[in-house]
């Protein structure tokens, strides 16, 4: 669009490596122009927020420069440094601090400004606070506390809290202020987004942002340019104004995994026609709405669709994480209700196996102690209810086997596993204790080919067994892998359910 | 041999060694300072000291291992110990599972507190070992009891083998606790709760019922602590014991139980119990009072809770 | 979202302080009760002395469970302080009673140190620093409960029916007030207390302000025993009563000051310590049996954490 001006920010080259061996950036160049929204879009590790803590200096890179309205500067040291030089961030979450009143939390970290001779200048605050909401036109009550307002709202207020961070301490210089915004939506309900966007938009003349996120429908509706990062490097930049991109041109961008060796033909079963779950009309206000479908034995069910469609706030229901508001839920003919905890959704026989590491294992424990955690009853002896540590062994050694887990032995303690084989012992909990339903959220997140190889064996393996499951991704391939259905969701919504066939045709190609 | 004893080996079982380490010099030590130290008379009083404090530090472990804590474990043995003092002429032989059973029910109220009501757990302790101590100053007017049941006394007092049979109790009490905390579902899912709430939960583990159990375990043994303790001493009063709160809490953690939960266990304690009362006794053999015992236990305990601190799990420490 | 209008003032006052109802319930229900005893100049004189010694001990205090944490140092630095002052006057004549400031302060900046680099959990480590100072009051004492004369124009009565102690306290009060309230170090504990990560976000240096947090708790309660030492006395006893501790705690929780911290603060705590010391002076009237008295004050405390801990969410509590 304006491309003869002068960008605001660009940094040129920018390399980061983490621990000598990690390379989380490579040689990324971006740049941003006066009055824009520019979108950075990756998979979880693909070093969206290393650039960013970069550019806030929370971190120093090994190489590059930075360039501000032409001028090349150095890199800033700390947070404080960035927002004299323009550069502030809204984080994802944990930023907001609920029990203080919007006025203090605006001016949080700056109050050397406004110290009068009777302590701090509340009302002086008060006023400069109602005049900086008005003109971002937040509407909102200075005195109430943040956890009264809305999210939508509270996620304004960050906002205006970062542009007035930047021009307090930039102090009369003439800088244009380059917000960060590190997934800003992820918290919130689909109306709220809606809202906080329309609100973004309005302040467009005076700043511009950066606006990093994996929610693709939010990134193509909002933003000017995008840059897509994967492994670190910078993979593709589009302007949407000029390119004819579409959602799954960009899709393929974040993704472009290296493709599997296995193939989709056969493994097919026949589905068993028993139902053991039903979701008649779930609804959970804010997140989705009116869901319904049936999951028979031996099916692997895909939901389907972007971040933010509400496909894992379904799947947590099921798990039992999260309540629903409305509608029914039957697991294996028994209706189940809303706030059970998981652990009496496992005794009706579904299990949830998450992608994230930190909400699966015990990193301190042998891989043996994590794999019988959820296979307790198995390993007792028929007697006395005394765990039988040779068949806690021959248990492990079995998923380890089975699994390819690549570690000295059974009593490896598991931080010091990769990621991959981390994420092949949560998965190998869940083998040997076979749940009628195993829920999967992001089961193969961010490991390597080689090991996602494996797990969808075994995944294949236990469907052919009789398991069914639901499966939550980012990547489509792994639907066209596992699923027999996808249940396409799409704000909040299921819009239609197509076959593996006409799925892999659309979304595979 | 010495791949026994690389250095991968030293730093997997650190939290073992220390302990062993600390325990051999401080009892190297007060055998130079004073050679008759560990004679038969020393060691009987030392088995005295250790085996009521060993059978509620067992309790109390399994409650830090959870990553909770309990303050009301010494006002609960007074209580247990005064009941069973009390009722032992009208109740017999069965004042004893009286006081087993109030002591209980006062943990199901700690655990109850913290897993159902919210209220965090040093703070419920704190709140019903404050009711306890009431009910017990209530009960016993502030007098001392005395036990004139000979045969009850005979539960702890009786010699086998050379040691009082309060020994075997305590003995048998921790091999118990210990096989509970490693060979069996009920240890499995403490140490996962203090290790990682979340995953805990998401294992499918009854949080809360596991948390109240534990605190019922806690309240049962401080309770069985009690009444042999009461039977060792042939009387009871809210007096006794009223500052074993902090070496309780330091043997504990001198073992190798940190207060970030997830790790150590009853095994540990028995090490952590060695150490401190050996520092006891070797504190009484020179003469020191009790008013420098507590400065040095307050100390120690605050050391030993820096040492084992794991400071790069846990964030936010309140 | 609430509507602050001037008119609805008073209502809002008292459902955000819902034990002003309570207080005000209180009041109304004694009167009622002990007409002939309650509301008379003698009785309200008691309350307000109790007030006092409640509010200058947790004044302190309050200001770190504002940020989550937990002071439990408050009767160590008074009974160690008036030891220190009984050993001192002999050499400073009545400057010795500075040492109170000076102790409050050194404890302080200890305690925050350990807890924010140690990252102990504060609760553990003040109780042991409680016992140490404990024992070092019974070591430097000998064992007895010491009486310094020449202070006792710190109380010496200058208004009919008040005591001097409370008007010696209202500055402090206003001070603590002022702080928490007016300016920034008070602002950033309440946001430390709200959002620990979010705060380190913000830019402040959490670490720090802990540490001062713990500095100014200890400077304040440092100069409330100055007033408190006198207030109680002009003696310090040598045994460590858990009331003592226990009862400025229910002051704070009770004012509505919860314990995950973020809200609440000293002038909260004015009001929990009107509340119980009506509540207490109200049971004492009724002549229940002092035992009694205690268990009923261990369930207030109780039970005005259960209160303050409702609806909290994405709070781990251990």
């Amino acid at each position: 669009m304006r491309r003869d001006d002068v960008p605001v920010l660009e940094v040129r080259n920018v390399s980061k490596t983490f621990d000598t061996v990690v390379r989380a950036l490579d040689e990324v160049s971006i740049a941003v122009y006066r009055g824009e929204i520019v979108g950075v879009v990756g998979e979880n590790g693909a070093g969206k927020s290393t650039l960013m803590k970069i550019l806030v200096g929370v971190h120093a890179p090994d190489q590059g420069i930075l360039l501000l309205g032409g001028k090349e500067v150095p890199f800033p040291r700390n947070p404080k440094e960035a927002a004299q030089r323009g550069i502030s961030i809204v984080y994802q979450e944990r930023g907001v601090i609920p029990h203080l009143r919007v006025y203090q939390f605006l001016f949080l970290g700056h109050e050397e400004r406004y110290r009068g001779p009777w302590g701090l200048q509340n009302e002086r605050m008060k006023r400069e606070a109602r005049n900086i909401l008005d003109e971002f036109h937040v509407v909102c009550d200075v005195e109430s506390f943040m956890y009264e307002l809305p999210l939508a709202t509270q996620k304004m207020v960050e906002i205006a809290r970062a542009v007035l961070g930047v021009r307090l301490e930039s102090q009369g210089k003439d800088v244009a202020p380059v917000i960060i915004l590190d997934e800003p939506t992820a918290p919130l309900t689909l109306e709220e987004r809606r809202e906080l966007f329309q609100n973004i938009l309005r302040m467009k003349e005076t700043c511009s942002f950066i606006f990093v996120s994996h929610i693709i429908p939010e990134v193509m509706e909002f933003v000017d340019r995008v840059y897509v990062l994967r492994d670190g490097k910078l993979v593709a930049h589009y302007d949407l104004a000029q390119d004819a991109v579409t959602e799954e041109d960009l899709f393929r961008a974040i993704v472009g995994r290296e493709s599997l060796a296995y193939t989709f033909e056969a493994r097919k079963k026949a589905v068993s026609s028993e139902v053991v779950l039903r979701a008649e009309g779930l609804t959970k206000r804010g997140c989705y709405y009116d869901v319904s479908f049936e999951l028979r034995r031996g099916e692997c069910l895909g939901l389907f669709g972007p971040a933010g469609s509400g496909k894992s706030e379904v799947l947590r229901t099921v798990a039992g994480i999260l309540g629903f508001d409305g509608g029914k839920l039957v697991i294996k003919g028994q209706e189940a209700f809303s706030g059970e905890p998981p652990h009496v959704r496992l005794e009706r026989g579904v299990g949830y196996c998450s992608g994230e590491a930190g909400k699966e294992l015990f990193f301190h424990w042998s891989i043996a102690k994590n794999i019988s955690i959820v296979n307790l009853k198995k390993i007792l002896g028929k007697f006395f209810p005394v765990i039988r540590f040779g068949v806690e062994r021959s248990i492990a050694e079995g998923v380890m086997g089975k699994l390819e887990i690549k570690a000295p032995g059974v009593h490896t303690e598991c931080y010091s596993l990769s990621g991959g084989n981390k994420q092949k012992v949560s998965v190998g909990k869940w083998l040997e204790r076979s749940p009628d339903i195993l829920l999967l959220e992001d089961p193969t997140i961010g490991i390597d080919v080689g090991a996602r190889e494996d797990i969808y064996e075994v995944l294949l393996e236990m469907k052919q067994k009789g398991i069914s499951f639901i499966l939550v991704s980012d990547d489509p391939k792994e639907y066209a892998l596992l699923c027999d259905r996808v249940l396409v969701m799409r704000g909040g919504r299921v819009q239609r359910t197509v076959s593996a066939e006409e799925f892999r045709e659309v979304a595979v190609g | 041999m010495i791949a026994t004893f690389s250095r991968e080996w030293m730093r997997k079982n650190a939290g073992t060694l220390w302990p062993l380490l600390v325990a051999c010099i401080i009892i190297l030590g007060f055998q130079v300072v004073n050679p008759t130290f560990l004679r038969y008379e020393g060691l009987v009083t030392l088995v005295y000291a250790m085996s009521y404090f060993l059978i509620a530090a067992c309790g109390l472990t399994f409650v830090i291992m959870m990553g909770s804590f309990d303050f009301s474990v010494p006002s609960v043995l007074k209580l247990a110990a005064l009941l069973c003092v009390m009722y032992i002429e009208k109740l017999g032989f069965w004042a004893i599972p009286f006081a087993l059973l109030v002591s209980t029910g006062l943990g199901l109220l700690n655990g109850v507190l913290l897993a159902y009501l919210n209220v965090p757990s040093f703070m419920a302790t704190l709140g019903v070992s404050i009711v306890v101590e009431g009910i017990g100053l209530y009960l016993s007017k502030g007098f001392l009891h005395i036990m004139y049941n000979e045969r009850f006394r005979a539960l702890a007092t009786t010699f086998i083998f050379g040691l009082p049979s309060i020994f075997y109790w305590a003995m048998g009490i921790w091999a118990l606790c210990t096989f509970v905390a490693l060979c069996t579902p009920f240890g499995r899912r403490t140490y996962a709760i203090g290790g990682n709430l979340t995953a805990a939960r998401l294992s499918g583990i009854n949080v809360e019922r596991q948390r109240v159990y534990v605190f019922m375990l806690s309240g049962f043994l401080a309770g069985l602590s009690g009444v042999l303790y009461m039977a060792q001493l042939g009387g009871g009063s809210m007096l006794i014991g009223s500052d074993m709160s902090i070496p309780l809490f330091a043997s504990v953690v001198a073992g190798g139980t940190a207060l970030s939960g997830g790790m150590g266990g009853p095994h540990r304690t028995l090490l952590g119990v060695i150490i401190i009362t050996w520092i006891q006794s070797g504190m009484l053999m020179l003469a020191l009072g009790r008013d420098i015992q507590m400065v040095i236990f307050g100390l120690i305990a605050v050391g030993v809770a820096v040492a084992t601190m794991d400071r790069k799990r846990i964030r936010v420490v309140k | 979202m609430v509507k602050t209008g001037r008119a609805w003032y008073p209502f809002l006052l008292l459902v955000r302080h819902p034990v002003a109802i309570v207080l005000v319930g209180l009041v109304v229900l004694f009167s009622l009760l002990y007409p002939q005893r309650f509301l008379t100049t003698l009785n309200l004189t008691t309350i307000l002395k109790q007030f006092v010694t409640l509010v200058l001990f947790a004044l302190g205090p309050s200001m770190v469970v504002v940020t989550g944490s937990l002071d439990l140092s408050y009767v160590g630095i008074w009974m160690l302080g008036g030891v220190l002052v009984w050993l001192l006057t002999p050499v400073l004549g009545l400057f010795a009673i500075c040492v109170f400031p000076l102790l409050g302060l050194g404890t302080g900046f200890l305690v925050g140190v350990v807890h924010a680099r140690g990252k102990v959990p504060s609760f553990i480590l003040t109780l042991c620093l409680l016992v140490v100072y404990w024992g070092l009051t019974a070591a430097l004492s000998g064992g007895y409960s010491r009486t310094v004369k020449g202070y006792e124009f710190i109380t010496a009565s200058l208004v009919p029916y008040i005591p001097t102690a409370f008007l010696w306290s209202l500055p402090l009060i206003g001070a603590a007030i002022y702080l928490m309230v007016r300016t920034r170090v008070g602002l950033y504990l309440y946001a430390i207390g709200s959002n620990e990560e979010g705060a380190k976000l913000a830019g402040i240096s959490v670490e720090k302000y802990k540490i001062l947090a713990f500095t100014l708790s200890g400077l304040f309660t440092g100069l409330g025993t100055i007033v408190l030492f006198q207030h109680l006395g002009g003696s310090v006893p040598v045994e460590l009563n858990l009331k003592n501790v226990v009862w400025p705690l229910v002051a704070i929780v009770l004012g509505g000051t919860p314990l995950v911290g973020g809200s609440g603060g000293p002038q909260r705590t004015l009001l929990g310590a009107l509340t119980f010391s009506v509540f207490y002076r109200g049971l004492y009237l009724s002549l229940l049996h002092p035992e009694i008295l205690q268990l009923l004050v261990g369930i207030l405390l109780i039970v005005s954490i259960i209160v303050g801990a409702r609806g909290l969410r994405g709070v781990e509590i251990t």
